[in-house]
């Protein structure tokens, strides 16, 4: 065994039949740790590259084994339910071990990259058939690369196809080692101004345009990756404004033209928001509502606007369109924006 | 309180009806207040000792336990008398019977048509006198009714939650394409040179007995298709609306063809299907229990085609088989005023569309479509029950047909059969029992399935597939108890409570057991043991069917009885098993794992403590329970190791099932996974079980995961499935193609999906393609839910059951329970409307 393969990686989820990460049905890889701290992550929990313990309320029927078990004392059983002390928690995980309802759950736990594969072969039908695969999304998966590259490689190996949902926020090198092994490259492109971006993502966008450039460059002069999709999330009073929109469709037009196969507006969706309760944290957008879907349809058309040869769509669940109280007719399912417009 | 959550769900609605169809269909849904009904009519033969009502038919269903005395006297009493034939009582039994089911629908039972139908055959559903002399109605009393006798021993079994068993009715497909191309005439003909072949010894035996009944037989259906084609020249003299008169003289020119002799066009051969249908439920006294139809798109098909050619316009022939839907509906009627509950809920009549044929091909038609169409603009309506074949080379089109209907009706409409799998399954059961000259390579694609989705072959088969449901993990209480009930039986209707008595066998005391392997020997022998007393109760009625009550007029329409002079219920059939359903069987293999995990790999426990645990419904035991619950293995989830013991419990329990046979029929035994709701209702009746269930939670449903323990998503539940059925051959020589399927049977498996699944074309796709990768790594027979509103308001107020819900918004992944309330209302907004 090669030094590389008895690699480990911290994985906070593995999630099969996910239809929403890349063509087809794939398995999803959530990869803990990432480089940015968005202000509106969907996944809170992926920013932190070390193990974290969330304790889940609903699941629990308050036996206290986890209070007894900490060898930190970190735990505290309130009428509340068990809270967690962060500072002295280690996220050694002895607790969720002895947790009978797994209602005290570590989050990044450790893979093997055989254990791994074998795991993610086993949706190989689902795949053939729908022109799906893998797609490692995070987190940041390139942040945990040297477990990346092998794993990307027993995948090729095995017939299957990859994907990698990437940030962007990665020394070159890496995405340089990692694309031969990616047949879809999924880069999210979130905000066009630096110093917007800095402060929405904790850094600026400098990097992130210069590999997009390179994986642009990459795609055209190599077998792989076959297809780019770039992902812009549309997040209220941060990255929704058309300036935004029309500023990275430029990017694309002048700096990625011909190397993209689809750009998707990303609505934000506030679904996470006890992700946040659960791990202590405040979150900027807690009160923040899905978007209107008045505004994804001019996004989309403003974005048509600025990269005319890009094929543009938008997806994610929009505001309700009225209250239940109303007795206006539901939209027909059918009658939405078809998932891709170009 | 009127809150957000009191949103209105969009149902189905029916649709493109013609005024006739509509009027027809809203009729039906008048249920009681209907003027007219196909409400059981009751027929004696005046006799003080007379029986009415084969009380054993319903041995299978538990909730007519109660009523078994009641319904068998008011039929008594509601009875009208027929005059018998002077000769009656000088026949044998099934000549009585067959003269008086016959006298009793052509000339006592009236004849109708409702305004507008295109069919005849309207009141089908009788209860008729089992014919018997004062000797043979003492025999059936003691027999059925004595302290040993049928009904105790079957009391006695589903009490103590081993299931039930029984002699039923139906769950076949009859020779349907024979009938529609010799006719009853052909059908005629034939019993009568074979009896003119017989010897006069053979004459005066049973052979000659039963050739003379199926013969009287086999002109019913020529006698009430007379009847109403009388009915239909008259009502044509009297009516002032010439297209409708029309149309009445057509159907009294079909009804003078047919069925008697064969049908000539698509109106014709969907006449004669209905009435020979009809009358297999008036013979049998059971409204249409798995009576199917079989490859209905198939057989119909020459006609279809030949009356298309004709001229017959393709709406014509929808608007036909818009009322056949129809009448195969009024089977609800037979015990209309109980209500829509328990056996009236659900009677079966499978009928198959598409599928494989000869060499590997597609046999999807015009009429498949049609058919398809049909039961789109009749949905949401309950019979005849559709099941659609697919296959690996089924065409992209039905995979758009059958997946719009699924979005339309949110949830299929049909059940999903799956050939190559169902396939592999009949060519085992050719092979166990010796009967590769029937089931083999150039004809097992003729298979189809009955009842829910039992596969048999066509014409030729009664396999009994709802005749032995055996509770699995029965033999996990035995096994900890050294063969013993854990809790003692209380009798609600006495209540008294009995002691616990040594029931199974003596397996070692559990406080020695050192290895899980003892504890496994345990489980086996208890297996074996409760396998064998299931055989033994099916016996006792089994036997007195065989004995009591014939059905010469099925026989007519099955392979092998003619030719054997042996009615169906005696084993006639060519094709004669009788199937033993394994209910549970998720609960059994979780609670293996469970007891694997907790008292041999974790140790928190001994196996005298799990039993004291379960003993207690886990009362002061939370702990241990919620550990077994969360922490302990669960089959479902694609995990080999978990998966691994779920076979082994699958070979053991079908090894065990193939050595069987029964005494008094000959009948092989064969495995099957069904549940029908016993899971739901012997989840009251089991104690509390190792895997964390409590008493009076619901058992595991057929082959599906046990509830809340899908965590992976369909493909993991889909692939654990295809694997604990044997999944491929290594070596690629499977019993079909590189499949491998231990049941032939078959298994019920039900799967529930986000409705986002099907929001928009891209996604339908992914669906589409989850089916093909079904029919790779699946099971036998899928249904398709569709998650509802009223189930994520379940959730919400009982998270424990739901931990494996994932909501899926565009673009999100969620499990529900660890979402928030308001939240959780938004989700439930978004389901119900569907805006993703």
């Amino acid at each position: 065994m090669t030094h590389a393969e008895a690699k480990q990686g911290r994985i906070l989820q593995i999630l099969r039949m996910s239809t929403e990460d890349g063509p087809g049905i794939r398995t999803s890889v959530f990869f803990k740790g990432c480089p940015l701290g968005c202000l509106w992550c969907h996944n809170p929990e992926s920013i932190s590259p070390k193990p974290q313990i969330q304790w889940l309320k609903t699941s629990c029927i308050g036996c206290g084994l986890c209070v007894e078990t900490c060898p930190e004392k970190a735990l505290e059983k309130t009428p509340d339910g068990i809270v967690i002390n962060r500072l002295v928690c280690t996220g050694c995980g002895l607790c969720t071990e002895e947790c009978p309802t797994t209602a005290m759950e570590l989050l990044g736990r450790k893979w093997s990259v055989p254990d791994l594969v074998r795991e993610l072969v086993k949706d190989r039908v689902y795949f053939d058939e729908s022109g799906g695969g893998v797609t490692l999304s995070g987190g940041e998966a390139a942040l945990q690369h040297e477990f990346c590259l092998p794993l990307l490689k027993e995948l090729r190996a095995k017939g299957i196809s990859t994907a990698l949902d990437t940030c962007g926020q990665a020394p070159q090198k890496t995405l340089a080692a990692l694309l031969p092994y990616v047949d879809v490259l999924l880069y999210d492109l979130k905000e066009i101004d630096p110093e917007k971006h800095k402060r929405f993502t904790g850094a600026d966008n400098a990097k992130i345009l210069e590999n997009a450039v390179f994986a642009a460059r990459f795609k055209k002069t190599h077998p792989y990756p076959k297809t780019l999709w770039i992902r812009t999330p549309v997040i209220p009073g941060a990255t929704d404004t058309p300036e935004n929109i029309a500023g990275i469709g430029r990017f694309i037009r002048e700096h990625l033209e011909g190397a993209v196969d689809r750009w998707e507006l990303c609505a934000f969706n506030h679904l996470c928001r006890d992700k946040y309760k659960r791990l202590g944290l405040n979150w900027a957008f807690a009160g923040a509502q899905p978007v209107e879907k008045s505004l994804m349809e001019s996004l989309a058309k403003v974005a048509k606007g600025a990269a005319p040869e890009t094929n543009v769509c938008w997806s994610g669940a929009t505001r309700l369109a009225k209250s239940a109280e109303s007795k206006e007719p539901a939209e027909k399912p059918n009658k939405r924006q078809p998932a891709c417009a170009g | 309180m009127k809150t957000a959550l009191a949103t209105e769900v969009h149902l189905k609605e029916p649709k493109a009806l013609s005024g006739r169809i509509q009027w027809l269909r809203d009729y039906y849904f008048r249920g009681t207040e209907r003027p007219w009904n196909n409400e059981f009519t009751c027929w004696t033969t005046g006799t003080p000792w007379d029986v009415i009502y084969n009380e054993m038919t319903f041995y299978i269903v538990p909730e007519t336990y109660t009523l078994l005395n009641t319904l068998g006297a008011s039929y008594l009493q509601a009875a009208r008398p027929v005059s018998l034939h002077p000769d009656f009582w000088k026949w044998s039994l099934v000549e009585r019977r067959a003269w008086f089911v016959k006298e009793a629908i052509v000339n006592c039972v009236p004849q109708e048509i409702l305004p507008g139908d295109l069919l005849a055959g309207a009141r089908f559903n009788i209860q008729t006198s089992m014919c018997f002399t004062k000797e043979e109605s003492r025999a059936w009393q003691k027999l059925v009714k004595g302290k040993n006798g049928a009904r105790a021993k079957m009391k006695w079994f589903h009490d103590h939650g081993y299931g039930n068993a029984g002699a039923t009715s139906g769950h076949l497909i009859p020779g349907h394409e024979r009938l529609l191309q010799i006719g009853w005439k052909g059908v005629h003909a034939e019993l009568m040179s074979r009896y003119n072949a017989l010897s006069s010894t053979e004459r005066a035996a049973s052979k000659g007995a039963q050739l003379r009944a199926m013969m009287t037989a086999s002109t019913m259906a020529r006698d009430l298709a007379g009847r109403y084609r009388s009915l239909c020249e008259d009502l044509a003299q009297k009516e002032t609306d010439a297209v409708r008169a029309a149309e009445l003289r057509t159907m009294a020119a079909n009804l003078a063809r047919v069925p008697w002799e064969p049908p000539t066009n698509f109106w014709e051969a969907v006449q004669a299907l209905w009435i020979n249908h009809m009358l297999v439920m008036t013979d049998e006294n059971y409204p249409g229990a798995g009576v199917s139809f079989g490859r209905a798109d198939q057989y119909l098909y020459p006609y279809y085609e030949k009356s298309l050619r004709d001229g017959m316009q393709r709406d014509w022939t929808k608007e036909i088989l818009k009322c056949f839907w129809v009448h195969a509906n009024t089977a609800y009627d037979a015990m209309i005023r109980n209500g829509n509950q328990g056996i009236t809920a659900g009677f079966g009549q499978l009928i198959t569309l598409s599928g494989l044929g000869a060499d590997g091909r597609d046999m999807t038609n015009d009429l498949t479509y049609a058919i398809l169409e049909v039961i789109d603009e009749m949905s949401p309506i309950l019979e005849p029950k559709p099941n659609v074949r697919l296959h690996r080379n089924s065409p992209e089109e039905l995979y758009d047909k059958i997946v719009d209907m699924i979005e339309s009706s949110q949830g299929a409409p049909f059940l999903l059969n799956f050939d190559e799998r169902s396939m592999a399954g009949m060519m085992l059961e050719a092979r166990k029992a010796g009967l590769a000259h029937l089931i083999h390579e150039g004809n097992v694609h003729e298979y189809a399935p009955v009842g829910c989705l039992e596969n048999t072959m066509v014409g030729n088969d009664r396999s009994g597939t709802v005749d032995n449901n055996l509770n699995l993990l029965k033999a996990v209480e035995l096994a900890l108890t050294g063969g013993k009930d854990l809790l003692p039986f209380y009798d609600p209707m006495t209540g008294k409570t009995e002691a616990i008595l040594q029931d199974g066998p003596k397996t070692p005391d559990t406080a020695s057991m050192q290895t899980w392997e003892e504890f496994w020997e345990a489980y086996a022998t208890q297996t074996r043991y409760i396998i064998q007393k299931c055989v033994d109760l099916y016996e006792t009625s089994e036997s007195i069917r065989a004995r009591f009550f014939p059905t010469p007029y099925l026989s007519c329409m099955v392979e092998g009885c003619a030719e054997q002079g042996m009615d169906v219920t005696q084993g006639g059939a060519r094709i004669s098993f009788t199937t033993l359903e394994a209910v549970t069987y998720a609960t059994t293999v979780d609670s293996l794992l469970a007891v694997k995990y907790l008292v041999f790999d974790k140790k928190v426990c001994t196996l005298p403590e799990l039993a004291d645990a379960l003993r207690a419904n886990w009362k002061g035991h939370e702990v241990l329970q919620a550990m077994a619950k969360n922490r302990a293995p669960k089959y479902g989830r694609d995990d080999d190791e978990a998966d691994a013991l779920a076979l082994r419990v699958m070979q053991l329990w079908c090894d065990e099932t193939w050595r069987h046979q029964t005494r008094s029929t000959g009948r092989r035994y064969r495995p099957g996974m069904l549940s029908w709701n016993y899971w739901a209702g012997d989840g009251y009746i089991m104690a509390a079980s190792a895997d964390g269930r409590t008493k009076g939670q619901f058992l595991s449903n057929a082959i599906c995961p046990s509830n809340g323990a899908d965590t992976h998503g369909p493909t993991a539940n889909a692939n654990s499935v295809g694997k604990v059925l044997g999944g491929k051959a290594k070596d690629g020589r499977g019993d079909w193609l590189d499949y491998l399927n231990v049941l032939p049977n078959g298994a019920s498996h039900t799967i529930t999906f986000n409705p986002s699944i099907l929001r928009d074309p891209v996604h339908k796709d992914k669906f589409k393609a989850f089916l093909k990768g079904y029919t790779l790594n699946g099971g036998t027979a899928l249904q398709i839910n569709m998650l509802d509103p009223g189930m994520l308001k379940d959730a919400q107020d009982h998270p424990e059951n739901y931990r494996h819900l994932l909501v899926r918004i565009t673009g999100y992944n969620a499990y529900f329970t660890t979402v928030g309330r308001e939240l959780q209302n938004e989700v439930i907004e978004r389901v119900s409307h569907r805006q993703f």
